[in-house]
């Protein structure tokens, strides 16, 4: 596959479902419905994905090597071996700070115009 | 976990996941589900409706939304694929390319044809509605325009009828008169097929209709553009029809090519001005019932049904029939949707014949050429082998790899009708042109546009192509024997199941270009025989030209003058024997018929007087024709205007009318005229070349003045080298005169009703054989040459141990001929099946014809015992050496 040479830039900008996907495997390896989870918990449920679109997601972003299948399990009581864990790669990992600084960069274009207000520093 | 039994939601989910791509199901669909189970039972325990409802409504929308999306993307992958692949074999693409693109052209070609003649609708406001209300009893199939003007007041099933009859005027807007057809429309016509104006205005309701009314005509868009440069001030202006002024009142619509589907029309002029057309006489041809010369588009009225239509209208036609028996005794109408009746009531059942059959023996080619594509395929497949073991030991799936195959077929196919397109187009505008030569009598012009519905047609055929000839050799791949292909470096691949199927594909391949073949010879040998028929007159050395001296206006009396002039003259030409004037040559495309009855007419009251063909001619017709005078005298210069009117028979009608006495002297009386009969000649055809023999009156030119007539000039010589000189010299006579068609008999014959279409059919089907046989030829070298290959080593072996090369071509000439002489025999039970079904479009020839049948199965043994001998040549011209070492 060619994405392996593909500069962190190719993959910008990312949809925010797969932002959402990225930052939810952030701190830990998951699997698919931990992930649907984390991101209606951070979200406080505005960002709800369905089973169809996270896989379609998973799929994408395994194919490029954002994430990979993570061989690790969690303490086997705990775990249904029959689900797959989700680990972001390094490039993974660059992709989404990337994508994160890119949105960072905007918003600071958008408090320079006034359009929203400076977060208040103490 | 002891597995449960899947609980319905499980199972409705599941059956959803089914949309999803066969990789992405197997990679992903359990977890899915296992997901899916997961956020209902979150659901439940939150014990909310709404949020499980909400679940369902987001799986619902995923499929309709993601699935489609996976499919897309992963057809792009194969197909990006597919195009790598193919350019790094463009000998392969190419071939497989131009295979198919030629097989579908043939189809797509048929399929053209088919849409402008019977299916395209017709360029006007909700086409749907429209139904053909014609005469079912036979010619003239139209309706009078009284009978019109009864039907339009069925208001509960029809909003409105229109009707239309097409004629050839000369137009002369100043700058000399041309040919065109022109079209006498109802007044209604315009509003009720809901056309626009693109200058001026249309024909209104009783335009034309009070005595005096100034004569109008509206211009069809494309004749505004090309006779007037689209010049918008035409509109007002005054040209002359027939030699009378009209003036233009408008132009219509662009999109609007009026009702004929053969003919083009060039401009309409309202029906109520039909008189200003024809021979003046004293009651208007509008008020005659039995004038039947409308063809008419009934308009449904919304909600009522064909049948409900039909049944309003029978009830009126039965009235009709009641009330006036003497022309409407048979009448019996018929009521069908508009697109069932093109290109005319009388064409229509025959093509309704003839376009399923060709079209059977244009996917008969298309089946041969995706045979071919799939031996191609085949080979292909065996020779990559190692690519595909190598592809599914990185993890691609097998049903991947089917589908990658399946894909590569049909983009090959896709690129094919970039070839097809093309060739139809031309295909379309060399039918065209042929069809505009038939005469210059009207302007023949169907519309063999390649639109949407025709690339629809196209595209669906390459799928289907695609996957035909795809199919097979990607089920090969997908069984073929992984660990095998890569240590073998691909040799042997496609094993024993592989070679056996490229062994059927050569057998059905003979097969159905036999059936093919033998269709091409039997419409050759219909054309034969067609050509060979006693004609009843000698159509060699025979020139003919038309003229048209009543489209000048002038009366009868001026145009006879012509008649004789004209025959003066070029009599005395050197080259030319004789010359004679006839109404309208025989075999044209239509010939003119009267309804007659003998003097004493049979006491049977049911008899009905027949209806038999008619034609004008010139005294010295029968000498000039070479048509015998059996008994009594042909016509002379006696017979004149002033003169008691006479006629002269043939023998068919003789025998019909008078089968125990001699005609002569006796009196028969035909369209209402009273004429002596003088003469009986012998029959002869007129309006086919297969009809059995029909009555027929010949009347003096001299006694009826037709505003048309053709010269038969009979030459010493070859008949074309004489047109220059005959239309120079009527020329002189009169330059005004419309002279057209002037062309020998031979050409006349070849484009009127007599071959034209076993011409046309003869060639199709020819072509399609031709191709077939190629193909199939192709489709044997390929097997046999793929055989002798494998076994180079073997024969190797057996030339090094001192086999003689003889015995070599013996062995392989003999795996050739099984595959053939199956093919054959398979080929001649099809053939005999088709041949059935072709019968009715078949003249003088038994659809069993044994000289075809043996013929064609000579030409295809002898083609494919060549077919294999080209390879078994090269297998012996080996240096055993060589082939020894050739694993």
């Amino acid at each position: 596959m060619t994405s392996r040479i593909r500069s962190v830039d190719a993959f910008l900008p990312l949809t925010p479902p797969m932002l959402h996907a990225l930052l939810a495997l952030a701190d830990g390896d998951k699997h698919g419905y931990a992930i649907l989870k984390e991101i209606a918990r951070r979200t406080d449920g505005a960002v709800r994905l369905s089973a169809g679109t996270l896989y379609a997601l998973v799929r994408r972003a395994t194919a490029d090597g954002l994430i990979v299948e993570s061989d690790e399990r969690p303490d086997i009581s705990l775990d249904d071996e029959r689900r797959r864990y989700y680990r972001l790669t390094p490039l993974g990992r660059r992709v989404a700070a990337a994508e994160i600084a890119r949105l960072e960069s905007i918003v600071e274009m958008a408090r320079a115009k006034k359009l929203v207000p400076r977060p208040k520093t103490t | 976990m002891p597995e449960r039994p899947p609980s319905w939601p499980d199972r409705l989910f599941r059956a959803l996941l089914r949309a999803f791509p066969f990789d992405f199901r197997t990679d992903h669909a359990r977890e899915m589900e296992q997901t899916f189970r997961a956020q209902r039972r979150e659901a439940h325990q939150e014990g909310s409706m709404t949020a499980l409802a909400r679940l369902w409504f987001e799986a619902f929308r995923d499929v309709f939304t993601t699935a489609p999306r996976e499919h897309v993307s992963i057809l792009a992958q194969d197909v990006v694929y597919a195009l790598r692949a193919l350019r790094r074999a463009p000998v392969f693409a190419a071939s497989a390319v131009l295979t198919l693109g030629f097989g579908m052209s043939a189809m797509t070609g048929m399929f053209t044809i088919v849409n402008a003649i019977m299916l395209r609708p017709l360029p006007v406001d909700r086409p749907e509605q429209l139904v053909s209300i014609s005469n079912r009893t036979g010619f003239p199939y139209g309706l009078s325009f009284l009978d019109l003007q009864d039907y339009r007041q069925l208001s509960a099933v029809l909003t409105d009828a229109v009707g239309y009859a097409p004629g050839v005027a000369a137009l002369d807007a100043g700058d000399g008169a041309e040919r065109t057809t022109i079209e006498m429309v109802t007044d209604n016509y315009f509003s009720v097929l809901g056309v626009q104006p693109a200058a001026g205005r249309l024909i209104q309701p009783n335009e034309g209709r009070a005595p005096g009314d100034a004569p109008v005509i509206v211009l069809a868009h494309r004749y505004w553009q090309s006779r007037f440069a689209g010049d918008p001030a035409i509109v007002g202006r005054s040209v002359r029809l027939n030699g009378q002024p009209f003036t233009i009142i408008g132009v219509a619509s662009p999109s609007f090519g009026g009702t004929e589907t053969l003919v083009r029309v060039a401009a309409y002029v309202p029906a109520w001005m039909f008189d200003m057309f024809s021979a003046p006489t004293a009651d208007s041809v509008l008020d005659d019932r039995a004038r039947r010369l409308f063809t008419v588009l009934g308009r449904l009225q919304p909600g009522v049904s064909l049948a409900q239509a039909r049944a309003a209208l029978g009830v009126r036609a039965a009235a009709l029939a009641r009330d006036y028996p003497s022309t409407h005794k048979d009448v019996s109408l018929q009521v069908v949707p508009e697109t069932h009746t093109r290109p005319n009531p009388e064409i229509a059942p025959f093509l309704r014949v003839a376009a399923p059959a060709l079209a059977g023996l244009a996917a008969l080619l298309l089946l041969i050429t995706s045979a071919n594509v799939a031996n191609l395929l085949m080979a292909r497949a065996a020779s990559r082998g190692r690519e595909v073991a190598l592809r599914a030991a990185l993890g691609a799936r097998r049903g991947r790899i089917v589908r990658q195959f399946l894909t590569e077929a049909v983009v090959l196919a896709l690129l094919g009708t970039m070839v097809a397109v093309p060739i139809v187009v031309f295909a379309m505008r060399a039918l065209q042109d042929l069809i505009a030569g038939v005469s210059a009598i009207a302007t023949f012009e169907p519309d063999f546009r390649v639109d949407v519905r025709v690339l629809g047609v196209a595209l669906a055929l390459a799928i289907g192509a695609g996957i035909v000839s795809g199919l097979a050799p990607a089920i090969l791949a997908y069984r073929t024997d992984l660990s095998r292909s890569l240590q073998g470096g691909g040799r042997g691949t496609a094993g024993g199941s592989g070679s056996r199927f490229r062994n059927t594909l050569v057998v059905a391949q003979v097969a159905l270009s036999l059936t093919l073949l033998v269709s091409g010879g039997l419409f050759v040998r219909s054309l034969d025989r067609a050509r060979n028929i006693e004609l009843g007159f000698d159509p060699d050395g025979v020139l003919l030209a038309s003229a048209a001296p009543g489209m000048q206006g002038y009366d009868s009396v001026r145009r006879l003058a012509f008649y004789r002039t004209v025959r003066d003259r070029i009599s005395s030409l050197p080259g030319v024997t004789q010359a004679a004037w006839i109404s309208v040559p025989p075999l044209g495309i239509t010939f003119p018929r009267a309804e007659v009855a003998p003097d004493q007419r049979p006491t049977d009251p049911d008899w009905r007087p027949p209806t038999v063909y008619t034609a004008d001619v010139s005294s010295d017709y029968f000498v000039t024709a070479r048509v015998p005078v059996v008994e009594g005298r042909a016509f002379d210069d006696r017979d004149n205007a002033e003169s008691a009117p006479v006629v002269i028979v043939n023998e068919a009608l003789a025998k019909q009318f008078w089968p125990d006495r001699s005609p002569i002297g006796r009196r028969l009386t035909a369209d209402g005229a009273t004429l002596d009969v003088v003469g009986v000649v012998r029959n002869g055809k007129y309006q086919n070349v297969w009809e059995t023999p029909r009555g027929m009156i010949f009347r003096p030119l001299a006694q009826g003045g037709s505003p048309f007539a053709t010269l038969a000039v009979r030459a010493s010589r070859s008949p074309s080298g004489l047109a220059p000189a005959v239309r120079e010299a009527i020329r002189q006579i009169d330059p005004d005169v419309a002279l057209y068609d002037v062309r020998p008999m031979s050409v006349h014959l070849d484009n009127g009703s007599a071959f034209f279409i076993f011409r046309v059919g003869a060639f199709i089907t020819g072509v399609f054989g031709a191709m077939g046989l190629l193909l199939a030829s192709i489709g044997l070298y390929g097997v046999i040459a793929y055989h002798v290959s494998q076994r180079t080593n073997e024969i190797g072996v057996r030339m090094a141990l001192g086999a003689r090369a003889a015995d070599i071509i013996r062995d392989v000439l003999l795996r050739g001929g099984r595959y053939a002489l199956i093919g054959i025999a398979i080929g001649v039970l099809l053939a005999g099946a088709l041949a059935q079904m072709l019968r009715t479009l078949l003249v003088g020839v038994s659809p069993f014809d044994p000289l075809t049948y043996a013929a064609v199965v000579v030409l295809l043994l002898t083609v494919s015992l060549l077919a294999s001998f080209v390879p078994a040549r090269c297998a012996t011209a080996l240096d055993p050496l060589v082939a020894l070492r050739a694993d």
